[in-house]
C-alpha cells in the first residue's frame, strides 16, 4: 500500500517573498470522450496538414495503440520548454487523455511485469513503454509551469505517478520520481503529511534509495512540505538530515534539492540547526558554504539561501564579517544571470538584508545599489526579476540615510516614477514600497525633493484612485511621508487633487486604506498653517472627522486623533472647528479617552486635551469638564488612569494638559483650585521622583505653577 | 532653522541641520571632525556651567564612563547642511557648527558657534515660544 498524498492540507507555501496566489481554476473533462472537443483552442494549434494539435489530441485516445504511442511522443517532444504549448494543450483536454492512459496502462498489469527475456537489454514492453512516455508527459506538463502542475494534479494523476515508484525497471521509476519531481517543485503540490508514520516511513524510503529522481524527489517533497516546527524536529528525529547533508556532496539535482529542502528544515528553528549542526557548525555548515562557489550559479544561490536561512533562525554560525560579505558579494554576481536564478536572486538578497542595518552597510559598500540600479535599468527586464530588484532596494534604503542619499544620487526618481505606472500591480506595489523608504529621508523632505517633482506627484495622486486598494495602500504610504510639512512645497499635491483623493479615500471601506489616508491628512497637518486646516475641516466635516474616531479600527481612530490633533495645534481659530455642530469632534474625543483601551489611541486623544487647553478660557474650560464633569466628584476615573499609567508617555502627556490649564491665565488660579480639591494635586504630588526623566521635569513644571497649594 | 532679519536677504533664511546627541555611546563630547581639536571641544563645552560636574573627568579619558541618561541637559552638535530658501550669497556661512546645550527644565537652548574662520563664539539663545498661545501644544507626524 502507498500512502496517501492527499488531501490538500493546507494552502500553498512560498519560499520567497509571499504574494497573492492567483489560482488559476481549469475546468476539464475528465472523462475520455473523442467527441468532446473544446471550441476554444487557439487558431495556432489548429493549422498544419495533419490537423495539428487538436488533431494530435485526437490521437491520444485512438484506439490504435500505436497511433496513440506515437501521439503520446509527439505531445511530450513539442511541449518542451514551451509554456505557451502547455497551455495550449491543457486548454485541449490533452492532460487528462494522457493521464487516462497511464491509468489504463497501470490496471493492465503488464506493465509491472519484467521486460520477456528475450526482448532487447534496456528495452521496455510495450505497456512499460506507454507508461514512460505518458508519465514523462505529464512531468513535461507539470515542469516550472503552474498551471501545469494544477491540470496534472486535477486530472488525479498524482497516485499514479507514486503507483510508478515500486515498478521493477528503474526507467519506469526514474521517469515516475522525475514528474512527481516536478509536481512538487511547485506551490501548488498538495502538502505531504510527514507526520503520519507510513508517509514519514515511505519519505525515508525515498531518500535511502538508489537513483538521483528518486532522492531528489524525497528532498523536494521536504522543501516543499515541510513546515511547522513539529515537522521540522521529525526530519531531525528520523535521520533525514544527515542524509541530506550526504548528498551535498552528490549530484548537482542532488545537491540543489537538499538545499532548498536543509532550508525547510531549518527555517526559523533555531533549536533544529543547533542541535544537528553542533556548537561550531562543523561539516553540515562547511558543506553549505562550500557550495557558494560551486560552478553552477543555482547551486550558489540555493547555498546562500541555506546560509541565509541558518542566519535569520540563529546568529551562532554567520557571525564574521567574513561571511557576511561572501553572501553579499555572491548574490551581487549573481544578479547578472540572465535566467530564473537572477529573477530570483534579488528576493534571496532581500532576505538576507531585511531590517539589518550592518548588511545595509556592508551591502552599500559592495556597490549593491549600482547593481540594482543597472538591473532597473535594463530593456525587457521580466516583471519577477523587477519586482525583486525594486523591493531589494526597498529594504536596503529602509534604515540608513547613507543609503537613501545613495540611490537618491543615481538620478532614480524617473525610473521610479515610470514604474508606478506599470501595468502589473505587484511592480506598481514594489515602486510604491521603494519609494516610501526612500522618502524616509527627512533630509530629503525638507528639501522638498519629492513634492517638487510634478511627475511624481502626479503618478502618486493617480494611485490613489488605482482599482486595486493594495495599491491604493502601498501609494499612500509614499504619500504620507512626502507630505509632511517642514517645507511648504504642498501646493503641487494640493492643485492636483491631491487632497481631495485623501478626503474620498478616508471614507474607504477598506480599514488600511481609511487610516493610509488619514495619517497621510496628518502628517500634511503637521506644523501646517491655518489655510491647510481650513480647506481640511470644509473637505471632511466635523461629522465624518467624528465617525472616524469612532471607527471600529484601532488604526483608523488612532489617526483621526492624531489629525484632530495636528489640526488644533495652532492658532484659536483652529481649535475652535472642534466644537461646531455641538462639539460633535470634541464628544467623539471624550469618549474615546474614557473607552479605549489601545495606548496608542489614548495618547493620541489626550494630546488633543493639551493642545485644545492652550486656547482662550472658553477651550481651557471644556477641557476642564470633560476631565470634571461632576464637582466634587473627583476627576474622571480615565483620567487618574493616565497619571498613574505604566507608559510614561501618557503620564508625560497628562501633565502637559494640566500644566497648559494651570498656565497663568484668568481662570487659572480657579482650575488649580479644583485641582487641588479633586485631589488631583496630591496624585502629582506622588510624582515627583517619578522614574522617567520627562516625567520628572513636567511634574515639577507644574507643581511649582500651582504651589500656592501644598508643599512639594 | 530659521535665521531673521539677515541683512543681506529678502527673506528669512532657513538651513537644514542634522544633530549629535552627546551620549557617550554614539558621540562623545569630542567632535573628531570639522576641524575642531579636543581643545577647542573643550574650550567650547566649558562655556555650558551645566558642563562642569563633566569637565575633569572629560578631560581625563574623554568621559567614557559617563551615564548621561538621568541628565536634564542634552549636549548636541548641530552640522548646517544646506540652505533650504536661499542661495549661498545670502551673507551667511553654515561651513562651522554649533556646540549645543538644551535645558530640558525651563526649555531653552544655548548654543556656541564653531568655525576657525569666523569670529569665536557667536551665541546662539533659544527659548520656547508660544507664539499667543497660553501652553505647550505638540503635533505630530509618522513616517511610514
Amino acid at each position: 500500500p502507498f500512502p496517501s498524498l492527499f488531501p490538500f492540507s493546507s494552502p500553498p507555501y512560498k519560499s520567497f517573498r509571499r504574494r497573492r496566489i492567483r489560482f488559476h481554476a481549469i475546468l476539464l473533462p475528465l472523462s475520455i470522450d473523442t467527441t468532446d472537443m473544446p471550441t476554444t483552442a487557439s487558431a495556432s494549434f489548429t493549422s498544419g496538414a495533419d490537423g495539428g494539435p487538436t488533431s494530435l489530441v485526437a490521437r491520444l485516445s485512438s484506439g490504435d495503440p500505436d497511433v496513440k504511442l506515437r501521439a503520446l511522443r509527439e505531445v511530450k517532444n513539442q511541449i518542451i520548454g514551451s509554456k505557451t504549448k502547455k497551455l495550449g494543450y491543457i486548454k485541449l483536454g490533452a492532460v487528462p487523455r494522457v493521464a487516462s492512459i497511464l491509468s489504463a496502462a497501470i490496471a493492465d498489469g503488464d506493465c509491472f511485469q519484467p521486460a520477456p527475456a528475450a526482448s532487447p537489454r534496456g528495452m521496455l514492453g510495450y505497456s512499460s513503454n506507454v507508461v514512460v512516455q505518458s508519465a514523462a508527459a505529464l512531468g513535461s506538463f507539470a515542469c516550472g509551469f503552474d498551471e501545469g502542475v494544477q491540470a496534472v494534479l486535477a486530472a488525479g494523476a498524482l497516485p499514479l505517478l507514486v503507483r510508478l515508484l515500486d515498478h521493477p525497471d528503474d526507467k519506469v521509476v526514474d521517469v515516475g520520481a522525475r514528474s512527481l519531481k516536478m509536481i512538487y517543485q511547485s506551490e501548488f503540490a498538495p502538502k505531504y503529511e510527514i507526520l503520519e508514520r507510513k508517509s514519514l516511513e515511505f519519505l525515508v524510503s525515498l531518500l535511502n534509495r538508489e537513483g538521483e529522481n528518486v532522492t531528489e524527489l524525497g528532498a523536494s517533497i521536504i522543501a516543499h512540505s515541510c513546515r511547522t516546527v513539529e515537522e521540522q524536529k521529525t526530519m531531525l528525529e528520523a535521520g533525514v538530515l544527515k542524509r541530506l547533508v550526504s548528498f551535498l556532496d552528490g549530484s548537482v539535482g542532488q545537491r540543489d534539492a537538499s538545499l532548498g529542502s536543509l532550508a525547510a528544515a531549518f527555517r526559523n528553528n533555531a533549536e533544529v540547526i543547533t542541535e544537528f549542526m553542533g556548537p561550531h557548525g562543523g561539516k553540515p555548515f562547511n558543506a553549505i558554504f562550500r557550495l557558494t562557489v560551486d560552478s553552477n550559479p543555482k547551486t550558489r544561490l540555493l547555498a546562500c539561501q541555506c546560509l541565509i536561512v541558518i542566519r535569520n533562525a540563529t546568529d551562532c554560525y554567520v557571525q564574521e564579517l567574513g561571511f557576511k560579505r561572501k553572501l553579499v558579494t555572491t548574490l551581487l554576481e549573481l544578479l547578472d544571470d540572465p535566467g530564473q536564478v537572477g529573477d530570483e536572486c534579488p528576493f534571496v538578497l532581500s532576505s538576507l538584508v531585511e531590517g539589518k542595518e550592518d548588511l545595509h552597510k556592508i551591502a552599500l559598500e559592495a556597490d549593491a545599489m549600482v547593481k540594482l540600479r543597472n538591473c532597473m535599468d535594463k530593456e525587457n527586464v521580466n516583471p519577477r526579476r523587477l519586482r525583486g530588484v525594486l523591493l531589494a532596494l526597498a529594504d536596503l534604503c529602509s534604515k540608513l540615510e547613507s543609503c537613501r542619499s545613495t540611490f537618491l544620487s543615481m538620478k532614480v526618481l524617473k525610473p521610479l516614477t515610470g514604474f508606478l505606472n506599470h501595468k502589473e500591480e505587484d511592480i506598481r506595489i514594489a515602486a510604491c514600497t521603494c519609494l516610501k523608504n526612500v522618502t524616509r529621508s527627512v533630509k530629503n523632505l525638507c528639501a522638498g525633493y519629492f513634492m517638487k517633482n510634478e511627475a511624481l506627484v502626479n503618478a502618486l495622486i493617480l494611485l490613489l484612485t488605482d482599482a486595486s486598494e493594495e495599491v491604493q495602500v502601498a501609494a499612500l504610504g509614499v504619500v504620507s511621508n512626502i507630505v509632511v510639512d517642514f517645507t511648504t512645497h504642498k501646493s503641487m499635491f494640493v492643485a492636483h487633487e491631491g487632497m481631495q483623493q485623501l478626503f474620498c479615500l478616508s471614507k474607504s471601506m477598506v480599514p488600511a486604506v481609511r487610516s493610509n489616508a488619514l495619517r497621510a491628512l496628518r502628517n500634511m497637518t503637521f506644523l501646517a498653517d491655518d489655510k491647510c486646516k481650513e480647506a481640511i475641516y470644509l473637505g471632511m466635516t466635523p461629522s465624518l472627522i467624528a465617525n472616524l474616531i469612532r471607527d471600529d479600527e484601532l488604526s483608523v481612530k488612532e489617526q483621526a486623533l492624531a489629525l484632530v490633533r495636528n489640526l488644533v495645534d495652532g492658532s484659536v481659530g483652529s481649535i475652535e472647528q472642534v466644537f461646531a455642530d455641538d462639539s460633535i469632534i470634541l464628544d467623539a474625543v471624550g469618549s474615546q479617552l474614557q473607552c479605549c483601551p489601545n495606548a496608542e489611541v489614548l495618547l493620541q486623544g489626550i494630546y488633543v486635551l493639551g493642545n485644545i487647553a492652550c486656547g482662550n478660557e472658553i477651550h481651557k474650560e471644556a477641557v476642564t469638564c470633560l476631565l470634571f464633569p461632576l464637582a466634587g466628584r473627583g476627576p474622571e476615573p480615565f483620567f487618574v488612569n493616565f497619571l498613574l499609567s505604566s507608559d510614561s508617555r501618557l503620564r508625560l502627556a497628562t501633565i502637559w494638559v494640566l500644566i497648559n490649564l494651570t498656565l497663568p491665565s484668568p481662570g487659572a488660579l480657579k482650575r488649580q483650585e479644583r485641582l487641588q480639591n479633586e485631589g488631583v494635586l496630591s496624585i502629582v504630588r506622588s510624582m515627583v521622583n517619578d522614574p522617567c526623566l520627562d516625567v520628572k521635569i513636567r511634574v515639577r513644571t507644574l507643581l511649582t505653577q500651582t504651589e500656592h497649594f501644598g508643599d512639594f | 532653522m530659521e535665521a531673521l532679519n539677515v541683512p543681506m536677504a529678502d527673506t528669512p533664511v532657513v538651513t537644514f541641520w542634522e544633530g549629535e546627541i552627546v551620549d557617550i555611546k554614539n558621540y562623545t563630547f569630542f567632535t573628531g571632525k570639522w576641524e575642531a581639536m579636543p581643545d577647542d571641544d573643550i574650550k567650547h563645552w566649558t562655556k555650558f556651567p551645566s558642563f562642569a560636574p563633566f569637565q575633569s573627568q572629560v578631560q581625563a579619558d574623554g568621559g567614557k564612563s559617563l551615564d548621561l541618561s538621568n541628565y536634564p541637559f542634552i549636549f548636541m552638535r548641530w552640522k548646517e547642511q544646506y540652505f533650504v530658501n536661499v542661495g549661498t550669497d545670502c551673507g551667511l556661512t553654515i561651513a562651522g557648527f554649533y556646540y549645543v546645550c538644551f535645558s530640558c527644565a525651563d526649555v531653552t537652548i544655548n548654543g556656541f558657534y564653531y568655525d576657525p574662520n569666523s569670529s569665536p563664539f557667536q551665541k546662539l539663545e533659544l527659548k520656547s515660544a508660544n507664539e499667543g498661545k497660553t501652553g505647550f501644544s505638540f503635533s505630530s507626524y509618522e513616517l511610514q
